[in-house]
């Protein structure tokens, strides 16, 4: 039971920190299907960070160091989308999608060549980081606490303050419903946006690198994330595009993801006798789901998607 | 010469192909309230772009109390105290009042929005030209009247000094009207400038001091007001004398043709109904005209007759053949037609061809479709050509051109074009002249009389209250999702009409 | 002179020329991309990498070995070209079909399952893929029309769905020492598909055969029914403004949802045509969808979303992949080839604007030319 419980917290903060990246550059007007793949490029960095530290680097060093490394690559590679959704106005959806492949064919590109220079004859695409990893995990008792639990929550609580008591927010949130208003008052939609899509690319990075330290401590590239950047966008709607109902989404999400990792410790699941794989369909089946609930009466940001120019009025 | 607020001076804007402003010189005093007269397609728009620093013009200059200053952005003209109300009002609906109002000017405290500040400057702002508006509300929740006044407080929470007033009339009562123009002297009154850009002569008559008018991008001249009547004003803007009353015959109405019932409408915005129990008919050889405020249920009225939304309650009938169910293809081909309120968000397909757009309702005829579902190109195309003759429909490559590429007119003759030639037995025509000039006004009147002539049904739905009088031979009154009244244009003066709209006055149940 | 300049200026302006430009420009942007990456990772072989994966089968010294490769390729982008058909399709209609991927899946699934387990014949075999896949298809379209679900995030669910399924399906007829499903010329021969004497035009290639022609046949039946007929008239005006769709009286959840059973269809029988011919065997462990229906929206974009140039485009992509493999796998791996099929996706992103930026170019050229024109008249 303990076991499910922090399985479900630490899959529920990666939907939750995805999520919210998500959250962040829809407001602003940037839908981001690529967070899939901004989540591969932060895991990634995040991986080589782990894979090239030295040992014995302090636990808060390797803590700060990933979570650099994670959020840089996962900014830059946002950065892709914000060009071309912003300045050339490209279609948002196509980008997203390219950056997707991107990522993962990335990914395995340079692990691979990573890997074969250390040693010709290792042609796989996985990089492991088993001691490392132990700086995230404080043990409580058998609970295995990880400080990205924390810093989650940390980040829901200022998303929701960024988001509703700042002028930023105000500002964001104008761009991703009416950039005609945000213009005419003086706001320049296109820097927000791009601050959208970079705090996206930041928490999608930063919800990579948390995502291949759950649970297990190596990671085969050749994967990326398994649509989990996709089921972050599935909270994100279910959350109605609300910092709060979002972390509610992500813990409901976290819990079925989790219980394919554990379903083997509950008796009576066990009884049911439903075969492994369909445990690792089911959060995909519950999302799909939960959309057809949702999305009817969504209240996305009315001006999602579009390229703004400022030509037209 | 320091006595003006702004001056424009000999601005000079092209487009590929267009001259949009040839030598303008427009001056503002201080204090004073200045309107600017045109035409639809004169200039004005262009001329404000301009001052806001939209467009860089190719030859002139802007002076601000005598220097000349350089408008490169929005932001350069908000500095020297510049503020408008636009026409589409720019404001986030899903934001309160006091956050549209703060936006792009807040005051944080460590990052944090400081919002009581603000809120007391508002109330105060509020209370002294008594605009009555709740800082709290949502922008969705409140009416367009209170809309535009956050539009105005915009400007004032700013200590702008120079306000432009684009178009504000449209979409107000006549008595929100008046209003307004209370609200505009009693701004200049307190030493604001004010542009009023319009086309309606009885307003400027009343509020404005100076008029200066634009026509098809060139500049005529500034009158006094007190100088001048609404007929010199008129003869300025269109350089001919307008024939402001349609030629028509007497009516004969015949039989019934259209027959509603009770119809109700759920609201997509809040929780009432949008239409609420309308009944009313449409007989052959008559205009029908439903006026009122825009947002009062027209639009879902419209909806629900020709199927894009469904009934709540009530019944259709078409020549006594129920309507109620019918999808829209088949009202289509018994004889409803139907010009759309809005022509790019349903009335066009705009990356089509106009020869794809002329056989928008027909393509699936057997005249141009055979029997294994293949398109009879030479049919449509010839089809096409007949229509656009027909109707000077007039575009760049004829039947290939892209419906995006025409102008607005020609936009709109395509569309009646092809509602009309389909022979219809009811014509819904909802505001067909919007945003057109006065030459495609008089022609799309005229098509609307000869359908009438021809012993069709037409039901006109407009906002214009000169378009309601001059060719319609009856008209319904719709105020908050009912018919509040019904009345002979004959027998019915413009300002009674207005207390109708208004919801001031309602006749019957 | 000005006559000339006209002409020119006229091809410049063609919407076809523009986008075949623009396409070249993606492929050579997304060459040198790769190239760039290559030299980052080891610049001695960099060149020879580049060449390797442009020559593809002619790394085969023999003109008999080149051939028989060629065919392998072909066969690849035949079911290629069906999953591009199939975003294609789908984005006439305003949709982003990226379940391509997953349609594809359950169609391999289906007529897999079909020829090993049930000994079905290849026809059946076939019409099973086919319609699995547009049932799959269907669902996105119907969550669309009915329910509004965003159909990119219900493809995506979909895939990976129909990726769990499908192991779990196959594996219920795979070898009992590999994790491969049982090859068909063993298991049921006459679910494979008949070569029709292909065979024989690329060295005995016995995988070359039906699946070329269906795809083609395809491709031109796609172009058909979007430019010729009613259906592709409404499929159309419904992708470009779904209210005047509305207003006209189409059928706009009807359409939307036959569409997407369309594009389901088409990926499905890219399948069938692949997995049929035995070419491949498939994995039960796979833990990713395979990159064919992801490709597909490379290659249709890249062939301007004109099912006649997904025909030039499919082939291109397919070429490059397989290309990947003949890298120098002592430096590079493989992925390189994917690496670029992305980056061209991404570039595709571009198209639009580049054309707008082209036109515009093209309308101040003219301006100008017409103001010299009047000069010169004036003077």
């Amino acid at each position: 039971m303990l076991l499910l419980i922090q399985y479900t917290l630490i899959f529920a903060s990666v939907l939750l920190l995805v999520a919210l990246g998500g959250c962040f550059s829809e407001h602003s007007g940037v839908i981001n299907i690529g967070l899939e793949g901004i989540m591969v490029m932060g895991a990634l960095g995040g991986a080589l960070m782990m894979k090239f530290l030295p040992g014995g680097t302090p636990a808060v060093a390797v803590i700060l160091m990933v979570i650099v490394a994670s959020v840089l690559l996962g900014i830059l590679f946002s950065l892709l989308l914000g060009v071309a959704a912003i300045q050339f106005k490209a279609d948002q959806t196509l980008v997203g999608t390219a950056l997707n492949l991107l990522g993962t064919a990335a990914a395995v590109v340079v692990v691979r060549a990573i890997n074969m220079a250390e040693n010709p004859d290792n042609v796989s695409t996985t990089v492991s980081y088993m001691k490392e990893k132990e700086a995230f995990l404080l043990k409580i008792g058998k609970f295995e606490f990880n400080w990205f639990m924390l810093i989650a929550l940390l980040l829901l609580i200022a998303a929701y303050v960024v988001l509703y008591k700042t002028r930023f927010g105000l500002r964001l949130c104008a761009c991703g419903e009416h950039p005609q208003a945000a213009d005419s008052v003086g706001i320049n939609v296109y820097k927000m946006r791009y601050a959208g899509v970079i705090i996206s690319g930041a928490l999608g990075g930063l919800g990579g690198v948390v995502y291949i330290t759950a649970g297990v401590s190596e990671w085969k590239f050749e994967n990326g994330v398994a649509g989990f950047g996709f089921l972050a966008l599935a909270v994100m709607i279910f959350g109605q595009w609300k910092p709060v109902n979002i972390g509610l989404a992500a813990l409901l999400f976290g819990l079925f993801r989790a219980l394919s990792n554990v379903y083997t410790g509950f008796d009576f699941l066990m009884k049911l006798n439903i075969p492994g794989t369909l445990y690792n369909m089911f959060p995909y089946i519950i999302s799909l789901i939960v959309l057809i609930f949702v999305s009817k009466k969504s209240r996305a940001p009315k001006a999602e998607g579009i390229p703004y120019d400022k030509g037209q009025r | 010469m320091a006595d003006y607020a702004i001056e424009m001076l000999n601005i000079t804007k092209r487009f590929p192909g267009i001259i949009a402003n040839d030598n303008i010189t427009l001056q503002l005093k201080k204090g004073e309230i200045h309107a600017l007269l045109g035409e639809n397609g004169a200039g004005k728009s262009t001329l404000m772009s301009v001052l806001f620093g939209l467009y860089q013009p190719e030859e002139g200059e802007i002076h601000k109390d005598g220097r000349k200053v350089e408008i490169n952005n929005p932001n350069d003209a908000d500095a020297l105290g510049i503020g408008m109300v636009h026409q589409h009002f720019k404001l986030v609906e899903c934001f309160s009042v006091l956050d549209n109002i703060i936006l792009g000017v807040e005051t944080t405290k460590g990052g944090i929005l400081q919002k009581d500040e603000a809120r007391k400057k508002v109330l105060a702002l509020s209370e002294k030209y008594g605009f009555q508006v709740d800082p709290n509300a949502l922008i969705e929740d409140i009416t367009v009247g209170m809309q535009q006044r956050t539009e105005i407080l915009k400007m004032l929470y700013r200590d702008n000094e120079i306000l432009i007033f684009d178009e504000p009339t449209a979409v107000l009562t006549p008595q929100e009207i008046q209003e307004l123009m209370t609200i505009m002297k009693n701004l200049a009154a307190e030493g604001k400038s004010i542009l009023f850009i319009t086309h309606k002569l009885a307003e400027i008559m009343q509020v404005a001091d100076r008029c200066s008018v634009l026509r098809k991008g060139k500049y005529i001249g500034t009158v006094d007001i007190k100088d001048t009547t609404p007929e010199k004003l008129s003869a300025m803007m269109v350089g001919r004398d307008v024939n402001f009353v349609v030629e028509k015959k007497p009516v004969k109405p015949g039989k019934v043709i259209l027959d509603v019932q009770n119809m109700t409408v759920a609201s997509k915005r809040h929780k009432n109904n949008a239409v609420n129990g309308v009944s009313l008919n449409v007989r052959e050889g008559e205009i029908v005209c439903i006026a009122g405020i825009d947002g009062n249920g027209q639009t879902e009225f419209v909806y629900g007759l020709t199927g894009l939304e469904p009934l709540k309650e009530g019944k259709i009938t078409l020549h006594g053949e129920d309507f109620t169910q019918m999808p829209i293809r088949k009202r289509s081909i018994k004889g409803m037609s139907h010009i759309p309120e809005d022509r790019h968000k349903h009335g066009l397909v705009l990356d089509y061809s106009l020869e794809n757009n002329i056989v928008l309702q027909r393509y699936f005829e057997p005249q141009f479709t055979n029997k294994f579902g293949f398109l009879k190109k030479k049919e449509i195309r010839d089809y096409a050509n007949r229509l656009i003759e027909q109707y000077d429909v007039r575009s760049g490559q004829g039947p290939i051109t892209k419906a995006r590429s025409m102008s607005g007119g020609n936009q709109q003759k395509a569309i009646i074009a092809r509602e009309i030639d389909k022979n219809p037995e009811l014509l819904v025509a909802v505001q067909p002249t919007r945003g057109l000039d006065v030459g495609a006004i008089e022609y799309i009147h005229k098509q609307l009389v000869a359908q009438r002539d021809a012993g069709k049904g037409v039901l006109l739905v407009s906002l214009e209250l000169d378009e309601v009088m001059n060719v319609s031979d009856r008209i319904l009154v719709m105020y908050e999702g009912e018919i509040v009244g019904e009345f002979d244009p004959k027998e019915v003066t413009v300002e009674e009409l207005g207390l109708y709209m208004a919801g001031s006055k309602r006749k019957g149940a | 002179m000005n006559k000339k300049n006209n002409t020119r200026d006229s091809i410049l302006r063609n919407d076809g020329f523009q986008t075949i430009i623009a396409s070249l420009l993606c492929i050579l942007l997304g060459l040198l991309v790769g190239y760039i990456v290559l030299l980052i990772i080891n610049p001695s072989g960099a060149a020879g990498a580049i060449s390797s994966i442009l020559k593809n089968f002619l790394y085969y010294p023999s003109a008999a070995a080149a051939t028989k490769y060629l065919g392998t390729t072909l066969v690849k982008a035949s079911a290629l070209l069906m999953c591009s058909l199939s975003v294609l399709f789908a984005y006439k209609v305003g949709l982003f079909n990226i379940g391509a991927a997953g349609q594809y899946v359950v169609g391999a699934g289906a007529c897999l399952y079909c020829a090993i387990a049930l000994h079905l014949p290849w026809i059946v075999c076939l019409l099973a893929a086919v319609l699995a896949s547009a049932i799959v298809g269907g669902i996105s379209g119907a969550l669309k029309a009915y329910f509004n679900v965003n159909e990119v995030i219900s493809c995506i669910m979909l895939n990976w769905i129909g990726l769990y399924a499908v192991n779990m399906l196959l594996t219920t007829v795979k070898e009992e020492t590999t994790p491969y499903t049982k090859p068909l010329s063993s298991a049921n021969s006459s679910a494979i598909l008949p070569t029709l004497g292909l065979d024989k035009l690329f060295s005995n290639n016995k995988f070359v055969g039906l699946g070329l022609i269906i795809s083609i046949v395809m491709a031109v039946l796609v172009w058909i029914i979007l430019e010729k007929t009613k259906f592709g008239f409404e499929l159309k005006a419904t992708g470009m403004n779904k209210l005047a769709a509305k207003y006209c009286g189409m059928r706009e959840k009807t359409n939307i949802i036959l569409t997407m059973m369309i594009s389901g269809a088409l990926a499905g029988l890219g399948a069938a045509c692949f997995y049929l011919t035995g070419v491949e065997q498939w994995m039960v462990q796979q833990t990713s969808v395979p990159s064919m229906g992801f490709n597909g929206i490379a290659s249709a974009f890249l062939g301007g979303l004109n099912p006649i140039g997904a025909i030039f485009s499919s082939y291109f992509i397919q070429h490059i992949t397989s290309g990947g493999s003949y890298v120098d796998k002592t430096m590079y791996c493989a992925q390189i080839s994917d690496l670029i099929s992305a980056f061209i996706i991404y570039l595709c992103g571009f198209v639009l604007f580049f054309k707008l930026w082209l036109n515009r170019y093209l309308d101040k050229r003219e301006e100008k030319q017409g103001m010299k024109a009047q000069k010169g008249g004036e003077a």
